[in-house]
């Protein structure tokens, strides 16, 4: 059986380009500290965005509200065309499965294991014979380029890129539209690292997802986001394509791009 | 949008029919809609040789449909039919594509190995026993720590001792305060309903003294401390195992025992004996009440009986069970602590664990001071 808002979500499948999230105004106030000061963005359907800052320039909080784990202060934030700023935790629900979310730390669930972990959505949000749903997780799994024999371990058992990894394949258990990437390569190994971004590019070109990526890492900024956000001083600082952002006079954008580090990224990527 | 609610369903559903040797899938092939198509597709009765599976009406598939639907196709051509599809789309063959890459894996998922029931139990013997070892090797360090800096009180962390005094001591006083006067309430009741009938009202304060001075207020101090402070001790030492703060005090140079255990060893031995005798008054006190209230006895009577009835020798090995219980709680409340391995979550089970424990020994010892004491004639 399918509640109304469900089947409507099924009809309003969007196309490549069309706007799948929009935030407009958002505040968040921590105290008396103003984390995010009146941001106004949108994600486009089959673009990878990265929301960039220095660290506690909020962008995780952003990400954080869009996932709709975290009400605004105040600012709108709608989702697939629907205002969702207001809505109710029950209606959001059917919303919810067509957003995966993949946490810092993995946040996998420690006394399940892996394979455990990435049936959890399936088992939760289907009727499917529990035999189909772990071959679904298992190509889940193989998805994200774990070895098979990974899905029997426990998260406590596995290195820190396999856990992204793995909190990745829970992400896309269900096939969401839309994929949060918190920190997708902090913490990993360079080889772990360029794994991962080949991982973020391979997802969006065989699943159509949509990916939003929270990180400070140069290079991965430079090989799979389509489009940046630039946060500085709890507003939007800069927005465009790197090479926008790297060549323009914005000194926000200069302070990032053309340091040291942001330079030498640069430089290896024809800049 | 403007359909009615029966049509969206009509077509929000994935659908499955076989006419001849063609088999349609149509509708939304999703995951949260697949289980009446998973059924029909385990029943359905093929034709012969060839088959032949329109996709040209699936309105949208996702990586659970495509599965099913390469599923059934290998399971189809295992059994020597031939296979074609027709009508797909770009996206669903680039799927189905997907899927078949990644279908060696996902056909056997790994299962965790899970030991028979001989080996679980010959494990868990042998860590039960290892743990034992190792509380030994701990009491043994412990004890030798705690003799050598009596001998040198300066070097003693004092204004740590300070701190946990206050954390275990003062901060304990109303909740042991009120559970002994509970007691004592409740055991003069008890106690007061038997002698009544027999007129023997005034013995209540012999009931009430002997139980409550010589093991109630000593076991109920115990256990609500190991409940209260023990697993504060757990939980402190294996956070700071996970956040690997103990091994920094190590790097630094001071031994965790010193800084750490020490301390709180020595505030709860100091602790529980006077905790106990807080404990003593309020149990008698409420003994008082209720046999004021209850039995007419003025407290005048009930004080006069009470002198009578306990000697020093009672209130002494009341007292006296006190630090050894402080230092069982404090030892295996480290203890745990230090136990902690890995996650957040061992945090929480070896705090469970140390309550249990300690509470256990806490009882057994007891039982084992009643029998000397009972040899001993105290």
């Amino acid at each position: 059986m399918l509640t109304e808002s469900e089947s409507i979500a099924l009809h309003s499948l969007p196309r490549t380009g069309d706007c799948v999230l929009e935030a407009h105004d958002l505040v968040q106030d921590f105290g008396r500290k103003r984390v995010l000061d009146g941001i106004s963005m949108q994600l486009n359907c089959g673009e990878i965005l990265a929301i960039v800052g220095g660290s506690g320039s909020g962008k995780s909080t952003l990400m954080r509200q869009l996932a709709l784990l975290q009400t605004p202060t105040s600012g709108t934030i709608s989702l697939f065309g629907k205002d969702v700023t207001n809505m109710g935790e029950f209606d959001i629900l059917p919303l919810r499965r067509r957003m995966g979310v993949m946490f810092q730390h993995g946040a996998l669930f420690g006394d399940l294991t892996v394979l455990e972990n990435v049936s959890m959505p399936l088992r939760e949000h289907t009727d499917l014979d529990l035999e189909t749903i772990e071959q679904i997780a298992m190509l889940k799994i193989a998805l994200t380029g774990l070895e098979p024999d990974a899905a029997a371990l426990f998260p406590s058992q596995l290195s820190g890129g396999m856990r992204k990894r793995a909190a990745v394949a829970r992400g896309i258990a269900l096939d969401p539209e839309i994929l949060f990437l918190d920190e997708p390569s902090s913490g990993l190994d360079p080889i772990s690292a360029d794994a991962m971004d080949n991982l973020v590019l391979h997802l969006k070109k065989n699943l159509g997802l949509t990916i939003l990526l929270v990180t400070h890492d140069m290079d991965s900024l430079w090989r799979v986001a389509d489009r940046i956000l630039l946060l500085a001083n709890a507003k939007v600082a800069a927005e465009g394509s790197i090479h926008d952002l790297a060549g323009s006079g914005n000194s926000a954008a200069q302070q990032f791009f053309n340091g040291p580090r942001g330079r030498a990224a640069g430089a290896c990527h024809d800049q | 949008m403007h359909s009615t609610r029966a049509q969206q369903k009509m077509r929000s559903q994935a659908g499955f029919f076989i006419e001849d040797s063609l088999a349609r899938c149509t509708g939304f092939w999703v995951a949260s809609n697949l289980h009446d198509v998973e059924k029909h597709l385990a029943r359905a009765e093929w034709p012969e040789e060839r088959v032949q599976i329109n996709l040209g009406q699936i309105s949208a598939l996702d990586t659970a449909g495509a599965w099913l639907i390469h599923r059934t196709i290998t399971e189809l051509e295992a059994d020597g039919r031939q296979v074609s599809i027709l009508d797909a789309d770009e996206r669903a063959h680039q799927l189905l594509e997907l899927v078949r890459s990644r279908a060696e894996s996902a056909m056997e998922p790994p299962k965790p190995y899970l030991p028979g029931f001989l080996e679980s139990v010959g494990r868990k013997t042998g860590g039960q026993f290892k743990q034992f070892f190792e509380f030994l090797v701990f009491t043994g360090k412990l004890a030798f720590v705690f003799f050598r800096s009596v001998l040198r009180p300066w070097r003693i962390r004092w204004p740590l001792v300070v701190k946990e005094l206050q954390n275990a001591g003062v901060n304990a006083l109303p909740i042991v305060g009120l559970l002994a006067f509970l007691i004592g309430i409740v055991i003069a009741y008890q106690g007061g309903i038997v002698l009544r009938d027999y007129g023997a009202n005034i013995y209540v304060a012999d009931i009430v003294g002997l139980s409550m001075v010589r093991e109630l207020a000593p076991l109920i101090t115990a256990i609500i401390i190991a409940g209260r402070t023990g697993s504060a001790y757990t939980a402190q030492i294996g956070t700071m195992m996970v956040t690997e703060e103990v091994d920094a005090l190590r790097s630094i140079g001071v031994s965790p025992l010193e800084m750490l255990v020490l301390p709180k060893l020595i505030a709860l031995v100091i602790a529980l004996p006077l905790l106990t005798v807080f404990a003593d008054v309020m149990g008698l006190f409420g003994g008082m009440i209720m046999s004021a209230t209850m039995l007419d006895m003025n407290t005048a009577t009930f004080i006069n009986r009470l002198a009578e009835a306990l000697s020093l020798d009672s209130y002494l090995s009341g007292i006296g069970k006190a630090p050894v219980f402080a230092a069982i709680i404090a030892a295996v409340g480290c203890f745990q602590g230090f136990r902690v391995f890995g996650s957040a979550e061992s945090v929480g089970r070896q705090t469970t664990i140390s309550v249990v424990q300690s509470i256990f020994l806490v009882i057994i010892v007891d039982a084992a001071f009643s029998i000397a004491f009972a040899k001993l004639g105290i």
